[in-house]
C-alpha cells in the first residue's frame, strides 16, 4: 500500500495554494488506509482467529486424554454439573453430518474467552448423559467456526459425545411432551438461558425429566441478530468398555 | 503521509524498502495482536448464546434449578 505514493515529488513546494492539495491528499490516504484496515479486520475474524482455536483445541485434546487416563477421576456423566472447572474440556463432540473428521472438545463456559477455545457448555446445565439439558453454544463464522454448518443439520441426525468411559448418542428430534420443535430461530432477547436448562418443562423451576442436548449459534450467518437453535434427545449410551463404537460413527474415529 | 515517511527512511532505495517492510510488519503485528482482539470484544457479531452472559466467568442459568 506504500508503493503507489512512493514518487519522490516536489519536496519544497509549499506555496499557499498547494496547502489544500496536501491536506486533501493526506485525507484521501487516511481513508484508503482505514479501508485497508477494515478489510484486514475481516480477514482476521474469518481466518486468523481459527489458528488460535486450533492451538487451543489440540491443547484441550491432550488435556482431556490425560484426564481420562488418570484412573481416579469419575466419568463426567457422574459429576455434579457445577463441579466442572471453567475453561476445561467436558467431552469430545462428533457430528457425522459434518464429516468423518469433525470433532471438537467442548469447553466448560460460554464467556468470550471460553468460546475462543471451542464450543462451550453452559455452566450449570446438565452434563453428557445426565437428565436435563446439555446446552452448548458455538461460533458460526469465527474461531474455527464449530457450528458453521448448523443449518445443514436435519431431524434424525445423530450427535455423539465421547466422555471418559462412555459414548452418548443424541438424535435431533422435537422435544417430547413439549411444543419445542427440533429447530428454532429465536431472538436472543426472547429466550432466557434458564429456559434451555429445562426445556422439557414449561415452568423452568420444575425438575427436568429427559436427557436433552441443545446447540445454539449465530443467525443469520455473519450476523448476530438471531440465534439458531437445535434440540436433540439422548437415544443411546454405550460404555467404551464394550469395545464397540456407536453406530452413528461409521468408522472408528481417531483424535 | 506515506510520502513523508518514505522521505525520512534512510539508506537509499534498498534501505527505504527494508525500512518500509519493517514498519509494515510492525503495524500489522500491532493490529492483529492488540487492536483487533480488543475491537472484536466491543462488537456484537460473536455472540452465540441466548442469554448474554454477564462476564467471562460463570453465568448461571441454573439459578432456578437446584
Amino acid at each position: 500500500m506504500t508503493s503507489t505514493v512512493a514518487t519522490p515529488n516536489a519536496a519544497a513546494s509549499t506555496a499557499p495554494g498547494e496547502w489544500w492539495r496536501m491536506l486533501a491528499r493526506g485525507f484521501g490516504q487516511l481513508l484508503i488506509t482505514a479501508g485497508v484496515v477494515i478489510l484486514l479486520f475481516v480477514a482476521y475474524e474469518l481466518w486468523f482467529t481459527g489458528y488460535y482455536t486450533q492451538q487451543q483445541q489440540s491443547t484441550l485434546n491432550n488435556q482431556i486424554e490425560q484426564q481420562w487416563k488418570a484412573s481416579s477421576a469419575p466419568d463426567v456423566s457422574q459429576v455434579a454439573p457445577d463441579k466442572v472447572k471453567l475453561g476445561s474440556g467436558v467431552a469430545v463432540l462428533y457430528i457425522p453430518r459434518f464429516g468423518k473428521h469433525y470433532h471438537f472438545v467442548i469447553v466448560e463456559g460460554v464467556g468470550f474467552t471460553d468460546l475462543q477455545k471451542g464450543p462451550g457448555h453452559y455452566p450449570g446445565t446438565a452434563l453428557p448423559g445426565q437428565i436435563g439439558n446439555f446446552y452448548v453454544a458455538g461460533h458460526r463464522t469465527t474461531y474455527l467456526h464449530p457450528f458453521n454448518k448448523i443449518a445443514e443439520l436435519r431431524q434424525g441426525d445423530k450427535i455423539v459425545l465421547e466422555t471418559k468411559s462412555m459414548w452418548f448418542t443424541y438424535t435431533i428430534e422435537d422435544i417430547p411432551h413439549s411444543n419445542i420443535p427440533w429447530k428454532e430461530i429465536v431472538s436472543p432477547n426472547d429466550v432466557a438461558a434458564a429456559v434451555y436448562a429445562v426445556p422439557d418443562q414449561s415452568d423452568p423451576s420444575k425438575q427436568p425429566t429427559q436427557r436433552l442436548l441443545t446447540f445454539s449459534s449465530c443467525h443469520p450467518e455473519y450476523s448476530a441478530r438471531e440465534r439458531y437453535i437445535i434440540h436433540a434427545l439422548m437415544t443411546n449410551a454405550l460404555p467404551k468398555s464394550s469395545g464397540r463404537y456407536p453406530t452413528a460413527l461409521s468408522a472408528p474415529v481417531g483424535h | 503521509m506515506y510520502v513523508w515517511i518514505w522521505r525520512r527512511l534512510p539508506g537509499g532505495l534498498p534501505g527505504k524498502l527494508a525500512g518500509s517492510l519493517v514498519l509494515l510488519a510492525g503495524v500489522l503485528a500491532l493490529l492483529f495482536f492488540l487492536v483487533f482482539p480488543w475491537a472484536e470484544t466491543a462488537l456484537p457479531f460473536n455472540d452465540v448464546t441466548v442469554d448474554k452472559p454477564a462476564s467471562t466467568s460463570s453465568p448461571s442459568p441454573s439459578s432456578t434449578t437446584p
